[in-house]
């Protein structure tokens, strides 16, 4: 129970107290009149007796009467009847509200934190009206009228009649009979004779003399005379007096209902100037609340104004001076000392005397009639007759209610001891005599009066009130007096920290019939709970919220509210989400009644906005409300801020701005470039990707570096992008703002007219305007269209919201009704900053300016199109197509480059190459190539610098520049130029990225250029494989010399050949009938090839699915002016009619572009023996050197050819070219780079790898020093019958292939250990030296002349020359043995 | 039915289902009978408490029954009163497998302590429970 503004004692004395009624003249009634009173009302800020009062008991004892009150009231005032009585009390309580900023009441339960009114004023209110409003009951005797005031004014003829008038009056009113009303003590009721005199206006004299016959009469303690009226009402008025009756105004509406008319008309609320239209209104979903019950609510403060314009212009005892108001006082005072209390004590003499007496006598009685009847509880009265379901009737001056008289008489007198001892006696005689509400009502005083006993005290009986409670609900079925005894109980147990049992006894009081009374001591109940030691929140709660249950059914929705919001703190954020919904929906359900729409939509809000648990159907409803709620405050306000919506979630951080126009797609055949959209993921690494592009096309814009300002130029922003900057926008060109709304409910909802908010700070002026684009369902893209330059800042969103529901038959009108607008701002925090130790430690959020862009001046716009771009290409083909370039802008652009991840799979042609600008359409059908008509012969040689392909150094052009007629590009220009692709090596989907570069021509501080991305998808499906190996041609070196024996000189031993193994490794389902070689062309600094040695002869090499095909090539190295430092050699071999000129444009453009030659490599190759070498001796190094040149080719071949396609029965030749790498002698090369296939898995190692064994050039290495050939007669005829010896001349060729001097043994001997050999060879031998030791220099050629004999005819195989070879400065090194010559057979006929 | 830990619900479970919120409240009330009684147990006795509390309190229509795990998780059983068929051995026991379903619940290592418990195990456990109590 909450805390209470009096202590539970003088509550309960302040609620029995003796009563005296008042019987006034008119005369007397005009002249407190004067001060807008009564009689009775102008006494009762004065009924409290400030000292103290003496009587004595019977037993002579002193009793002490410490701050009585009495209690004046005018005789004809009747308690309420019940209805009435309800109302009074329901006003009561409405007007009594928590004070705005109330104390603010903290208590800590547990993890709650409540905040609590302590003190709940309105139940002291209630019960405090409650209290004084009991009817007189039979029973007892406590709010009988013990005396009665006869006033009389002094002005009046004759006081004396008068006052004798009254008195009949008064014995009238209590003995005829005719009044039920009101109830009288006793039968000799003190009459109290009260002069009043009008100081202003009567003759003070008479009435002194007046007054003076009166005490004559009467007797000097039997009447007064006061004096009140001081001054004139109108004299005193701008004099502020004290108003003590203030406080006391609404009991005076409660005592006095004649006086103050209660108005409870119906009309009162259709007229109020205030009232909410709502109930009448159909469209309010679910209305429930009985209009009924809204009244009380809405007169209340009509009622308040109608009691301020009452009160306000005339002041109350305006005709009152302090003076007067201490004769009033005094007056009580003297009426109190001098007439009440003697009458009392008399009275309790009297009375005790009478019991004395009567208990001698009824106890003989009794002990015969116990005699008699056998101890059966018989009444001794014969009144069972009157028996009722309460036990029995005594009449009023039956002798059994002598001692329950006397009991409240002590009571009223503050002897509680005694009162108890007689209340205790009463109960006992009640209760044999079966008369219950008679027991009940002394039990319950026995209990009130032991608890208040303050001498010795008894421990209460609570066991006392329960039965008392229990009869007179139960038995008596009297509800009033049960609730009264309830109430006193509780407060008692609650002073004596007995919660538990306050609370139980108040909910027990909680029925059905009265709403109000349930409402209050539910809640009274619900403060015992928290005020327990260990506190109940959750029951305090939980009763909270059927307090406010029981309020919102009385009407009292102020205090419903005020109920069910201290409940939610309970309930708040602990997940009991359904009971949470519930104290929401009904908080916002009372708000609004309440005209607090603010509050209201708050509740509704909570419910919608977390993710909630309720149904659909549910959900549905409380959106419904919400939207009408949320509709009639946005009427109420009608301000031109729109309120916040909380419906549905917008995730701001997942907000996404994009910079620049809506581009055209596609258009017929064009295609535009994909740059940047919306609708696009963002990712991490395609951006760093693109950044790098940029960058690097920045760099070359700039000559070669990256100014320091430069910023990747971002389209589109969302939450992974550097949003540390203002990003910029150009003016003219739409913004897109891309939000994202989540819709947690289960209901749909629909969002209409969706606009931005923005502010904008013009450097010039006018603002731009906004375009609404069409709603999407979770994706909202709005577009805002900037018309000046200057600052731009997008604040949020507006839009309306309304149920998604579609109803078929009312729909427009529904919706309408059912939409409501509003705005949610678009709050944008950046990233979490994690940088610095105070960052860390704190939690800190970045900037993030996505929304606040720059609105630049124009700049231009590129737009490009691709036309006749493939999207599945064989491996290698080359394919021609149109690139068109469009400036859509006002403003020219210069400085087109572009930038690709795969520099090798596009060019634009050479520079020097002729731009033959055939229109697209034209060229379809046209070879790719640049082809000249020529029969297969020898290779025709060309010599082309990489430069003029735009390839320099070692670095792959990534970024190419493309040339502009004056290199701009004007508004509105468009260019179209040729493009050649060239299908990737591998085959897959590769994803190809460009990057268009461009400028304004005018240079302006802010967006130094702007960039056009298009990202490719290209297919490339398998063509051919191609494999080259070259080999040392050994024997053909001898034949050579034969024929071109003019040449022979000059490339000692530069030849060799080159084999290519040609496979069609394509899958059918590219539709690919056939492969053609059309040529192979090399392309090097130091070869060539020189002429086509294909055995077979066949020039048409077709390859049909899965076939295979070898060509053979002899490549001769360059002449010594061919072979210069940079230039390459591109040599053409056609196999068919047709030379394509692999020297121009596209063929060797992608030769380099593929980034091949082979110096790149080498310098890998070099740098790769330079760290080796650290480790080895000089002399190593020089040998590694020196022997890996001898192996070494830089050959490039080139393998061009023709596909035969049939797709969509038309035949189609493709073309295409495939390069295969040659670096090694007899190592084979592969137009497949071996170095991906070869990537395998690494294993995981934990020991740094054991340093790589120091790598002598190996022996296959160093056997390749020498190169050695046999000279000599295919078959020699001798005659073996006439000369048995046959003696053959054989020249042994040893050519030094490497750049040193080499010391050369040749050693002829057959190896004797084996034996084989000797079978093998057969008997031969070597004439002459057998042994030769030579040394060649750098490449030389030395021819040795030997001589071979044969014994016999047959087939000899001379190739036994063992050849020993080292490097002549190395002498530690031993001899490698040379490569083995191979089989040299001779014929050696017999003739 | 319901477990709940700090006092906020982990999982709740009640048969017929339009009465729910009615559940949700006599629950949450509910928890300031078992603190009490936990707490009126007294330090001493503390360890080898029994974890099943008995009958909470009877209302008009329904029993509310109570048990509490070392780690202060508390069940609640809400049956009808006019159900006799259920005596206190019965709730006891089916507290028991309450208790071994939550602490399979708990042995989970992608559960995090204190969310709301989405186990399809327990779900089936209490629901044969439910059908076989009802």
């Amino acid at each position: 129970m909450a805390q209470c503004v009096q202590s539970v004692q003088e509550f309960i004395q302040d609620s029995f107290v003796p009563m005296v009624a008042v019987l006034c003249s008119e005369d007397a009634e005009r002249v407190t009149r004067k001060n807008s009173l009564s009689f009775p009302e102008l006494l009762r800020p004065f009924c409290r007796l400030t000292s103290e009062g003496h009587l004595r008991d019977p037993n002579n004892q002193v009793v002490v009467v410490k701050g009585l009150r009495i209690s004046v009231t005018g005789i004809n005032t009747r308690p309420p009847q019940t209805p009435e009585m309800h109302k009074l009390l329901s006003q009561a309580v409405s007007v009594c509200q928590p004070p705005e900023g109330s104390p603010a009441n903290v208590i800590t339960a547990g993890d709650y934190d409540l905040n609590i009114s302590a003190t709940t004023p309105w139940f002291e209110t209630y019960r405090e009206n409650f209290l004084q409003s009991m009817p007189a009951s039979e029973h007892e005797f406590l709010n009988h009228y013990l005396a009665c005031m006869l006033v009389v004014s002094s002005h009046e003829a004759v006081p004396t009649e008068q006052f004798l008038k009254l008195s009949q009056e008064q014995h009238r009113i209590q003995h005829s009979g005719e009044f039920t009303h009101p109830k009288w003590f006793n039968p000799n009721t003190l009459k109290y004779y009260v002069l009043l005199h009008d100081i202003s206006e009567g003759d003070e004299q008479r009435a002194e003399s007046v007054y003076e016959d009166m005490k004559q009469r009467y007797g000097t303690q039997g009447c007064y005379l006061l004096k009140i009226n001081s001054r004139s009402g109108s004299t005193g008025a701008d004099e502020q007096m004290p108003d003590p009756w203030s406080q006391y105004l609404h009991k005076t509406s409660i005592h006095s209902p004649v006086n103050v008319p209660l108005v409870f008309a119906d009309g009162v609320s259709e007229t109020h100037p205030l009232q909410l239209d709502q109930p009448t209104d159909a469209g309010y979903p679910s209305n429930n609340v009985s209009q009924s019950v809204n009244n009380v609510d809405v007169t209340r403060p009509e009622k308040q104004a109608s009691v301020t314009s009452h009160t306000t212009p005339t002041p109350r005892g305006t005709c009152l001076t302090l003076n007067d108001h201490d004769h009033i006082r005094q007056f009580i005072q003297e009426f109190t000392f001098r007439g009440l209390l003697p009458h009392i004590e008399k009275n309790i003499r009297q009375l005790n005397d009478q019991l004395v007496s009567r208990k001698g006598l009824s106890r003989s009685l009794f002990s015969a009639t116990k005699k008699l009847f056998g101890g059966g509880k018989v009444p001794e009265k014969s009144i069972a007759e009157l028996k009722n379901t309460a036990g029995l009737l005594y009449p009023s001056e039956a002798p059994e209610l002598q001692i329950r008289k006397m009991a409240d008489l002590c009571f009223l007198v503050q002897h509680y001891e005694l009162a108890y001892n007689c209340y205790h006696t009463a109960k006992k005689d009640f209760l044999s005599d079966q008369a219950m509400l008679y027991a009940a009502g002394a039990l319950e005083m026995a209990a009130v009066a032991a608890f208040l006993q303050s001498g010795a005290p008894r421990p209460y009986p609570a066991h006392y009130m329960d039965t008392a409670i229990q009869t007179y609900r139960d038995v008596c079925k009297n509800m009033l007096l049960a609730e009264r005894c309830c109430i006193l109980s509780a407060e008692i147990l609650k002073s004596q920290t007995k919660y538990s049992d306050a609370a139980t006894l108040l909910i027990k009081m909680t029925t059905e019939d009265s709403d109000l009374r349930s409402a209050l001591l539910l809640e009274q109940a619900a403060h015992c709970f928290i005020n327990m030691r260990s506190p109940m929140v959750r029951k305090f709660a939980f009763h909270m919220i059927l307090a406010g249950h029981r309020f919102s059914k009385a009407g009292q929705k102020r205090h419903a509210l005020r109920c069910y919001c201290q409940a939610l703190q309970v309930y708040k954020g602990k997940d009991w989400t359904l009971a949470e919904d519930h104290i929401n929906f009904t908080i916002g359900r009372q708000s609004f009644t309440l005209r607090q729409p603010e509050n209201a939509v708050a509740a509704f809000r909570h419910i919608l906005i977390n993710d909630s648990k309720q149904s659909a159907v549910q959900q549905a409803a409380f959106l419904r409300e919400y939207l009408y709620v949320y509709k009639s405050m946005s009427q109420l306000t009608s301000d031109s801020s729109l309120p916040q919506l909380p419906l549905p979630c917008l995730h701001s951080s997942q907000t996404r701005v994009f910079f620049g126009h809506e581009r055209r797609l596609a258009e017929g055949e064009k295609q535009a470039a994909t740059h940047v959209s919306l609708d696009q993921e963002f990712d991490r690494d395609l951006s760093q990707l693109w950044r790098e592009l940029e960058e690097q096309v920045v760099a070359v814009a700039n000559r070669g570096t990256v100014p320091i300002t430069f910023q990747p130029s971002q389209c589109c922003l969302n939450s992974q992008t550097d949003n540390l900057r203002y990003p910029l926008a150009v003016v003219e060109e739409p913004i897109i703002v891309e939000m994202v709304f989540r819709n947690l409910l289960k209901v749909p909802l629909a969002l209409s007219a969706l606009s931005l908010l923005w502010k904008f700070t013009p450097k010039d002026f006018s603002g731009p305007q906004v375009v609404c684009a069409p709603f999407f369902f979770y994706l909202a893209r709005l577009k805002l269209l900037p018309h000046k330059t200057g600052e731009l800042h997008v604040l949020g969103v507006v839009y309306n919201l309304g149920t998604g529901e579609v109803d078929n038959s009312e729909g427009s009108l529904a919706g309408d009704l059912m939409c409501v607008r509003g705005q949610q701002n678009l709050e944008i925090q950046g990233p979490r900053l994690n940088m610095t130790k105070e960052e860390k430690t704190s939690v800190k959020y970045g900037p993030d300016h996505r929304l606040d862009p720059i609105i630049t001046p124009p700049m231009p716009l590129l737009e490009v199109f691709f036309i006749n771009f493939p999207t599945g290409l064989l491996c290698g083909e080359i394919r021609k197509a149109w690139v068109e370039f469009v400036n859509v802008s006002a403003v020219p652009l210069t400085g087109l480059r572009v930038a690709s991840t795969h520099p090798e799979f596009f060019t634009f042609g050479s520079a020097t190459s002729d731009l033959t600008p055939v229109t697209p359409t034209a060229a379809e059908h046209c070879s790719a190539y640049k082809t000249v008509a020529m029969p297969p012969s020898v290779a025709t040689v060309s010599l082309v610098s990489p430069a003029a392909f735009g390839v320099t150094s070692s670095d792959r052009p990534i970024v190419a520049e493309i040339p502009l007629s004056q290199g701009v590009l004007g508004p509105g220009e468009a260019l179209q130029i040729p493009l050649w692709l060239r299908g990737p090596d591998r085959e897959g989907v590769h994803e190809i990225n460009f990057l268009f570069y461009y400028e304004s021509t005018e240079k302006t501080a802010k967006l130094s250029h702007r960039v056009l991305r298009h990202t490719a998808f290209i297919c490339a499906s398998r063509s051919l494989s191609v494999k080259a190996t070259a080999s040392r041609s050994n024997t053909l070196h001898g034949r050579e010399r034969e024929s071109e024996e003019r040449q022979e000189g000059e490339d000692k031993n530069g030849s060799m050949l080159v084999f290519v193994d040609v496979e069609n490794i394509n899958t059918s389902e590219a539709g690919v009938r056939e492969f053609h070689i059309v040529q192979v062309s090399s392309s090097s600094r130091q070869w060539r090839l020189h002429k086509c040695i294909n055995p077979v002869g066949d020039k048409d090499s077709k390859l049909a699915s899965r076939e295979r095909g070898k060509l053979c090539f002899k490549a001769t190295r360059c002449r010594a002016e061919e072979a210069t430092s940079e230039k390459y050699t591109f040599a053409d071999l056609n196999l068919g009619n047709e030379q394509i000129v692999s020297s121009t444009t596209p063929c060797a453009d992608f030769f380099f572009r593929s980034g091949l030659p082979s110096e790149p490599r080498r310098g890998g190759v070099s740098t790769g023996g330079a760290s080796q070498m650290r480790r080895q001796s000089g002399t190593d190094e020089g040998v590694t050197n020196i022997v890996k040149k001898c192996s070494e080719v830089e050959l490039d071949i080139i393998v061009l050819w023709k596909a035969y396609v049939v797709e969509d029965n038309k035949q189609l030749i493709l073309e295409g070219q495939l390069h295969v790498a040659l670096q090694t002698i007899g190592k084979e090369a592969c137009s497949l780079s071996q170095k991906e296939e070869a990537q395998e898995m690494v294993l995981l190692k934990f020991k740094p790898d054991v340093p790589p064994p120091v790598s002598k050039p190996s022996l296959e290495q160093l056997s390749h020093l020498i190169k050695t050939c046999l000279h000599y007669p295919e078959s020699y005829d001798h005659p073996f019958p006439q000369k048995s010896l046959c003696m053959v001349p054989v020249t042994l060729m040893l050519s030094n292939c490497s750049l040193a001097q080499v010391d050369v043994i040749v050693d002829l001997r057959h190896k004797t250990t084996s034996p084989e050999s000797l079978e093998v060879h057969g008997s031969f031998s070597w004439l002459g030296q057998t042994q030769y030791k030579l040394q060649l220099q750098a490449q030389e050629v030395y021819r040795l002349s030997l001589k071979a004999c044969f014994f016999q005819a047959g087939v000899y195989n001379l190739g036994t020359p063992r050849v020993f070879a080292k490097l002549a400065q190395t002498s530690a090194m031993c001899e490698t043995s040379q490569q083995s010559a191979m089989p040299a057979l001779i014929i050696i006929n017999s003739v | 039915m319901n477990c709940d830990s700090m006092n906020y619900p982990l999982y709740i479970r009640s048969v017929p289902t339009q009465g729910e919120l009615k559940f949700h409240y006599t629950v949450h009330t509910s928890l300031d009978v078992v603190e009490e009684k936990i707490s009126g147990v007294g330090k001493a006795l503390a360890d080898q408490r029994e974890l099943y509390l008995g009958l909470l309190y009877p209302t008009e229509d329904y029993k509310v029954y109570g048990y509490v795990t070392n780690s202060k998780v508390k069940f609640v059983i809400v049956v009808d009163s006019s159900n006799t068929s259920l005596r206190d051995n019965e709730i006891r026991s089916m507290f028991r497998k309450l208790h071994n379903s939550f602490t399979d619940v708990m042995c989970n290592p992608f559960y995090n302590p204190g969310d709301p418990i989405q186990s399809k195990a327990f779900d089936s456990i209490v629901s044969t429970m439910m059908v076989q109590a009802f």
